[in-house]
């Protein structure tokens, strides 16, 4: 790595940041459907991007079964779209993987700078297809029925693609020649990097592209539109929810529910606490680790599973109903399901009944951390059970407590929506409507999504501003950080 | 391993202690009382854990007569299978089991594989702009753009109604990143300045001396994994709207339920149920024990012999917090 760089390599150095830039802008363009270059017709199905229109000919072709048929369009013009979306792709991965290489020494830049060089020119060759593929299809007799649309990411990735050529050439002369000796060689900063790349990818995919989602809050979408500028509301959607009074009504509910059982939840968070300290009482140890292995299961059972307990338990012609009928102190099955009253408290119990073994097992092992001297001496002094348990055992586990008490504070707004959507039934629907569940049965079940993109965003903006109080009690009072 | 004398001598009069103490202190009565109701109230709880699963079970091997009739409640009685063997027949059930397998077992391996390598990964200081990276994948735990953005982004990229949006998205687990480097870190770091001496590439140090020495932690976080990804429904629910051949065992089971659950609300309000519906309901009745048997007898199964990993799971996020 003894390169000393000349003027020129420091100028094709800064030409190259552009180039990379460039790049990254035509693989987001390989995998955002609403920019594909090659939807030139209202038929092909909205979702594909040019990833997958490359990727299957069969899914691109789905919806021209008929117009094939009736020859509005021939099938020599789709595919030609087709492999022009896949040449593109191809050359787009090569213009990926050149510049992948232009962090590598001399040898590898001049590798790589062909590469793109290629890459682009298969690019632009390839949108020239689709554009001849475009003028076929717009003179199809029945425009109305094949909907020719020109796609709005054409000309974008058109520009950037000549650009890159343009770039490249210039490359080919700023880049001074390798030595005939060279090695492709790489820096290993570089090479890790490169290697963490696709994970960052998918973490900026997955993670960081629905805040863009957040659009939504400031338009007038319904289900199915495309977003454009003349649906632009501003604050509209804020404002309806502190304005209109069935949706002011619908949310106080709400809050109501999700403040109240996470309440209940951090007013019961000492059980599994007490649950570990009553437990490391019992001096048989088989029976402790019987009661331990057991009680973990149900953590390990998802909602659906823990309803369909509760259904072969608590339902007309379950468990407690068939021994009540049996002993003749009811006449009939009841199904206790189906019942609105104490939703709360037996929401509470359900919780419990999944979590409390599994949350103790972290105060049990902080039990046996603690130094059994403790205990002896106090029993030498003559303190009781209950003494050694109230004066040693639980000072020794407040530290734990109270990491987990900020982080459920924390929590206060996501109770989850997988407990309270298997257990909802018209008589229980208005003590059990959580702030999760809401959202999802507003947004996704009747397509109110720019009313809920809000209620998302507020919810998001205030659960990470908990988690910073959380965390600066915690620095306060502990002088450690919880996240 | 050999023990000192020391140590030896140490335990000794610990045990002779020990001893002694517990001729001095009898158990009062008190004792013997608190002990009484410790036992009992435990073993109630554990029964109450166990039991509903043998409830369960005991109702979809016993005569299905018996079970309309509401007298199988401790003993089962006249034994058969036939009721999993019925379920062999509901095409939609096969497809469903079919579909959290492959889940369970392509999304685990994917994303152990993953953790393992990106837990490498930042583990390596020269890495170009470590720190920044590093955060950047770790804020994503506190931070997402919440519930409807999320499903607008799966939408946009074309995952709805596919597969994938099952797999993709689990492969990068920032948890699971942060336990691995974590144990990664306290790996001598000898063992690999000396391979990478020997002039062995990142791929082959990891391959040769990360992947082998990390197999405990990695363990763990596959059997975390696998019960998320058995467990799941909600993705289901919401991704696959118009692609019914993709619903996770999980999703299918909550419909059947809801199936029952909507014919009793109606014949709670009052209203008209006819006769077969009824005694659709009831057969039915056994055939849900039987699907929600199906779901939750992996999860026993597995439980047993992973217990010691889901333990050490929970103590490693702990050290972490």
């Amino acid at each position: 790595m003894n390169e000393s760089k000349t003027s020129r390599e420091k100028v094709a150095d800064k030409l190259y940041i552009v180039i990379r830039i460039a790049i990254l802008v035509s693989v987001v363009f390989l995998f955002i459907p609403g920019l594909n270059p090659a939807r030139i017709s209202g038929l092909i199905n909205r979702n594909m991007s040019l990833f997958t229109t490359g990727l299957s000919y069969s899914t691109l072709i789905d919806g021209f079964g008929r117009s094939f048929k009736k020859g509005w369009v021939d099938p020599s013009t789709m595919k030609l779209v087709y492999a022009s979306a896949l040449c593109m792709c191809l050359g787009i991965a090569a213009q990926a993987a050149g510049g992948c290489m232009s962090v590598g020494n001399r040898k590898f830049k001049r590798l790589g700078n062909w590469i793109t060089l290629i890459g682009s020119v298969v690019e632009v060759a390839c949108m020239s297809g689709i554009y001849i593929a475009y003028g076929q299809i717009a003179q199809t007799p029945k425009p109305k029925k094949v909907q020719p649309i020109f796609p709005d990411g054409f000309w974008v990735i058109m520009i950037i693609g000549i650009v890159l050529i343009v770039l490249s050439l210039i490359q080919v002369f700023l880049l001074p020649k390798a030595a005939k000796d060279d090695e492709y060689e790489m820096e290993s900063k570089y090479k890790l990097f490169l290697m963490f790349m696709p994970f960052l990818a998918l973490v900026g995919v997955f993670s960081y592209l629905p805040l863009w989602g957040w659009r939504y809050a400031f338009f007038d979408y319904k289900v199915g539109d495309t977003l454009s500028m003349d649906k632009f509301v501003g604050f509209k959607w804020f404002l309806e929810l502190v304005k209109n009074p069935a949706t002011v009504r619908d949310i106080v509910r709400v809050l109501k529910n999700t403040l109240a059982m996470s309440a209940l939840g951090i007013l019961t968070s000492w059980l599994p606490m007490a649950f570990a300290i009553f437990l490391s009482e019992m001096k048989n140890l088989k029976f402790r680790r019987f009661v331990q292995v057991f009680t973990t299961v149900p953590n390990f059972i998802s909602w659906v599973l823990v309803y369909a307990i509760a259904f072969c338990i608590f339902s007309t012609d379950g468990f407690v109903s068939s021994i009540m009928v049996n002993l003749g102190i009811w006449d009939q099955g009841v199904n206790m399901l189906m019942s609105g009253e104490h939703t709360w408290i037996k929401m509470l119990a359900w919780g419990l009944w999944k979590g409390i073994g599994w949350s103790a097992i972290i105060y049990i092992a902080a039990i046996s951390g603690i130094d059994r001297q403790l205990y002896e001496a106090a029993t030498v002094d003559g303190a009781g059970r209950f003494q050694r348990m109230w004066h040693i055992t639980v000072p020794g586990l407040i530290p734990t407590f109270c990491v987990l008490l900020l982080m459920s504070v924390a929590n206060i707004l996501s109770n989850g929506m997988d407990q309270y959507l298997v257990f909802e039934n018209a008589t229980n629907t208005d003590a059990i409507m959580v702030l999760d569940l809401y959202v999802y049965k507003l947004g996704i079940g009747k397509g109110s999504i720019s009313l809920t993109t809000v209620i998302s965003m507020l919810k998001s903006i205030v659960s990470v501003a908990l988690l910073f109080l959380a965390n600066g009690v915690s620095k306060l009072i502990r002088g450690e950080s919880i996240v | 391993m050999a023990k000192t004398a020391q140590e030896k001598a140490d335990l000794k009069a610990e045990k002779l202690y020990q001893k002694k103490h517990k001729k001095k202190f009898k158990a009062t009565p008190g004792d013997i009382v608190f002990n009484i109701i410790n036992y009992a109230v435990f073993g109630l709880f554990t029964l109450a854990c166990i039991f509903p699963f043998y409830y369960l079970f005991i109702n979809t091997i016993s005569d299905n007569d018996l079970v309309i009739k509401g007298v199988i409640n401790f003993i089962p009685r006249g034994l058969n299978l036939d009721n999993y063997k019925a379920l062999l027949n509901v095409s939609d059930l096969s497809n469903a089991f079919i579909v959290s397998i492959s889940r369970t077992i392509l999304g685990t391996a994917l994303m152990v594989l993953a953790s393992g390598f990106v837990g490498y990964l930042v583990t390596k200081q020269e890495m170009w702009g470590r720190k920044f990276w590093y955060r950047f994948l770790v804020i994503t735990m506190y931070f997402n753009a919440g519930l409807i953005p999320w499903f607008m982004n799966m939408q946009m990229l074309g995952l709805t109604n596919t597969f994938w949006a099952y797999i993709i998205p689990g492969i990068v687990a920032p948890y699971n990143i942060i336990l691995v480097k974590t144990y990664i870190e306290s790996i001598p770091a000898e063992l690999e300045e000396s391979a990478q001496m020997d002039g062995a590439t990142y791929i082959t140090v990891f391959r040769k001396i990360i992947w082998p020495l990390s197999k405990p932690i990695l363990a763990t976080i596959a059997i975390f994994g696998a019960v998320g990804n058995w467990n799941s429904f909600t993705d289901s629910l919401m991704l696959m709207q118009s692609a019914p051949e993709l619903y996770t065992l999980q999703h299918r089971l909550y419909i059947y339920l809801n199936q029952a659950s909507n014919l009793s609300a109606l014949m709670e309000s009052g209203g008209q149920v006819s006769e077969a519906a009824l005694k659709s309901a009831l057969s039915g009745k056994v055939i849900k024990y039987t699907i929600s048997m199906v779901t939750v007898i992996p999860i026993l199964i597995v439980y047993p012999f992973m217990q010691r990993y889901f333990e050490e799971g929970i103590m490693l996020g702990a050290v972490k917090g």
